[in-house]
């Protein structure tokens, strides 16, 4: 089963994006922030990250820069956000992420990105 | 090891406290190139009560952690019109740390903020406005929960009404029922929209 972690300091976003994914099968664990995200990346392999911008502490883009950083097995991270600055995009694939989505992000949709960056579904 | 690097805070040295000691001396030491003289300056400026432009000027461009948080301290500490003003100028920076400090900042001052709390759920920017609503979490105001209601009942944007439900979640009472029903109607196709009204909803009788 495939692990993902949903970093968001948002609960409701958390678990709707839970709800979506353990739906389909996959494992999943959550974070706060980016440093608790860090924390749990550090401690145990996820196949794939799910990371909001905003946030307290340590927001996404320091997360995925740090993360990238680490030597460890790189998983993919799909950077979500609330924000729709043409900046915004640039600057997570700039610290690492593999995808940029905008909040909201439909249940179908979600899924069939997560599975195309697991290799589970072709583009 | 640690993850992530940090600055270390070096004891205030008393001779970057150096002279002089008035205000327009103060906001001078603001550009000091020394981070604990900048330090020193940020903090005494307290008794400064026109500082809270310097102060929001040298926040934009502080690279220096603990600098920005006694800057923070300081216009929190003066909490006038001038100070919330460029607090609110921060929230529109593209520095997520700024937006975030900016934000803190204004849940401590819940009266300074109030008067311009319309304005700042009613602003153009979308981004900017849910940046209100995340004021408005930890923000000790009778009106909390109202401006929420007035944000889902109004808010065209749906991230805005989405931060908005979020919130009411957690503070709303059945006073926000029928608003959250309207939502849920008015974002139909919005499959967050409706997960996270019913879960507000489910809430309300908690509350």
């Amino acid at each position: 089963m495939k692990r993902i972690l949903i970093v968001d300091d948002a609960a409701t976003v958390r678990l709707y994006h839970r709800e979506i994914l353990e739906t389909a099968d996959f494992m999943v664990d959550e974070a706060m922030n980016g440093i608790e995200a860090l924390e749990k990346a550090l401690q145990t392999g996820f196949d794939l990250f799910l990371v909001d911008i905003n946030m307290p502490k340590l927001d996404g883009y320091g997360f995925l820069r740090e993360l990238r950083g680490q030597d460890l097995p790189q998983a993919p991270a799909i950077m979500i956000s609330t924000e729709a600055q043409t900046n915004d995009e640039r600057r997570a694939y700039a610290a690492g992420a593999n995808l940029y989505l905008i909040k909201p992000v439909k249940p179908e949709r979600l899924l069939a990105q997560v599975r195309m960056l697991l290799g589970e579904l072709h583009p | 090891m640690a993850l992530i690097k940090t600055q270390c805070v070096e004891p205030i040295a008393e001779e970057a406290r150096e002279a002089p000691r008035d205000c327009a001396g103060l906001i001078s030491r603001l550009a000091a190139s020394d981070p604990t003289a900048r330090r020193w300056a940020a903090r005494d400026l307290v008794d400064c009560p026109e500082a809270a432009a310097a102060l929001v000027e040298r926040l934009k461009q502080e690279v220096d952690v603990s600098v920005r948080e006694v800057i923070l301290t300081t216009l929190t500490s003066l909490g006038d019109p001038i100070a919330i003003a460029g607090l609110v100028d921060c929230l529109r920076s593209e520095d997520t740390a700024l937006r975030n400090e900016a934000i803190e900042a204004m849940q401590q001052l819940p009266d300074a903020v109030a008067p311009v709390m319309h304005g700042l759920l009613a602003d153009p920017d979308p981004d900017l406005r849910i940046f209100a609503v995340n004021i408005l979490e930890s923000l000790c105001h009778p009106q909390v929960e109202t401006w929420l209601i007035e944000v889902i009942d109004q808010d065209p944007h749906v991230n805005v009404c989405g931060a908005a439900v979020d919130l009411l979640g957690e503070v709303g009472t059945r006073n926000a029922r029928a608003s959250l029903q309207r939502l849920k109607a008015r974002f139909a196709n919005e499959p967050y929209i409706r997960f996270a009204a019913d879960l507000a909803l489910g809430r309300l009788h908690e509350n």
